[in-house]
């Protein structure tokens, strides 16, 4: 047995039992640390199974953004009344972990049956990887030969923010989203929030820009940029926009607006939708990308920033 | 040399093992935040170490990844933490 399989055998045997303890655990805010930790490992693992491209993007999804929307979450759930949770009884909890039970069941079931070699797409991706331009097999899915889904996807993120929206209560309605934030603007916060976002949009940047021919793309990039605005938010230097602002609401649906414009342009002009000319083929993925960058980081920010609070003036 | 850098993995492993047991024992959620601090820049290590081992230079990018969003996080962490010790008045009990 060499040393990378032992390696392997400890880090799955870690992240399983880290899994467990997550789940097992009564508190809400050590199950969110336990969480934030778990998905910092599980992208240690998506590396070593060469898949670089989820590794980032669990990294910046798992172990940020959704460790950070489930802190808040905690926040609030302590904020709350406790005795207004309700412990559900025996046999309803019997029944989830019945369910749950069959479904892993189902998954390993399904995973062990597997015909070997699996069927796969891969090289047939690989080897049409020319009519792009792009190296990285993963974009070029995902921006060409299965553009359909990623558009659609974005589209589902346009109706995730509606949905964190319509929460507002009616005064708040147009407001701007979260507290106010207050922070001594000598401090090391405010010192912190004008350092990092100067590393962090270049990074973002770089992930965005390196995704065309390397792992990344405008999703993890678009992660990094919306924490780094998070992150001068929370440091009390900007406030969060109105979501009223049309400024705002442009950059929300500029990404499937673009993606969805050069579709019909493939349709009227070309012989499918989303049918990209070959000479015009990394410009526009290019330009489709840049688009989604800036709309996916403002929907991710403003999805962890919560819906509506505070009425437009303060 | 590549004997070296596995040791070292192997190394870093077994702190961000002993990072583990800090989140499970607690006892308060700073302590299990800081644990997760650490545990985060000890996956960094291991990024950078088996990018280097196996000629991925791409775990250089999760690896900046996970440093930008774990700050990120642990800044998030210490605001709402504020926020709530704030709303509870007397509030600082938990901390001590």
């Amino acid at each position: 047995m060499s040393i990378a399989t032992v390696f392997e055998i400890v880090l799955a045997a870690v992240v399983l039992g880290l899994a467990i303890w997550t789940i097992a655990v009564p508190e809400t805010y050590s199950a969110t640390v336990g969480f934030v930790a778990y998905g910092l490992l599980v992208a240690l693992i998506w590396v070593r199974l060469d898949a670089v491209d989820v590794a980032l993007t669990e990294a910046a999804i798992g172990g940020g953004l959704g460790g950070v929307l489930l802190l808040g979450a905690a926040a609030r759930l302590r904020n709350a009344d406790p005795t207004a949770v309700e412990t559900p009884c025996k046999l309803v909890r019997l029944c989830a972990a019945a369910l749950s039970s069959l479904i892993a069941a189902a998954l390993v079931a399904a995973i062990l049956l597997l015909p070997d070699p699996a069927p796969t797409l891969a090289p047939a991706a690989v080897a049409k990887a020319w009519a792009t331009g792009l190296a990285n097999p993963v974009t070029n899915v995902l921006m060409a030969f299965r553009a359909m889904d990623t558009m659609l996807e974005k589209v589902v993120l346009l109706l995730a923010i509606v949905g964190v929206w319509s929460l507002a209560s009616d005064p708040a309605w147009g407001g701007r989203p979260g507290p106010r934030h207050e922070a001594d603007p000598h401090g090391v916060l405010a010192f912190l929030a004008r350092l990092l976002p100067s590393v962090g949009i270049v990074v973002g940047i770089y992930i965005f820009w390196t995704g065309a021919d390397h792992p990344g793309g405008a999703f993890q990039g678009g992660a990094i940029l919306a924490s780094m605005w998070l992150l001068v938010v929370m440091a009390g230097l900007t406030d969060t926009p109105p979501v009223s602002s049309r400024r705002l609401r442009f950059i929300l649906v500029a990404g499937p607006g673009l993606f969805l414009v050069v579709g019909i342009g493939g349709l009227c002009l070309g012989p499918a939708f989303l049918a990209y000319p070959l000479a015009l083929a990394k410009p526009l993925i290019l330009g489709i990308e840049v688009a989604m960058i800036l709309t996916i980081a403002a929907t991710l920010g403003l999805l962890l920033a919560g819906a509506p609070e505070r009425s437009e003036q303060r | 040399m590549t004997e070296f850098l596995t040791a070292a993995v192997g190394f870093i492993l077994a702190m961000l093992a002993l990072g583990l047991v800090s989140i499970l024992r607690g006892p308060g959620d700073a302590d299990r935040m800081m644990a997760a601090q650490l545990i985060g820049t000890a996956g960094i290590a291991v990024l950078l170490l088996l990018g280097t081992i196996a000629g991925v230079p791409a775990a250089i990018d999760v690896a900046l990844t996970l440093a930008l969003l774990a700050t990120f996080a642990s800044i998030a962490f210490v605001k709402k933490g504020l926020s709530r010790f704030e709303a509870d008045g007397a509030g600082s009990t938990e901390d001590k």
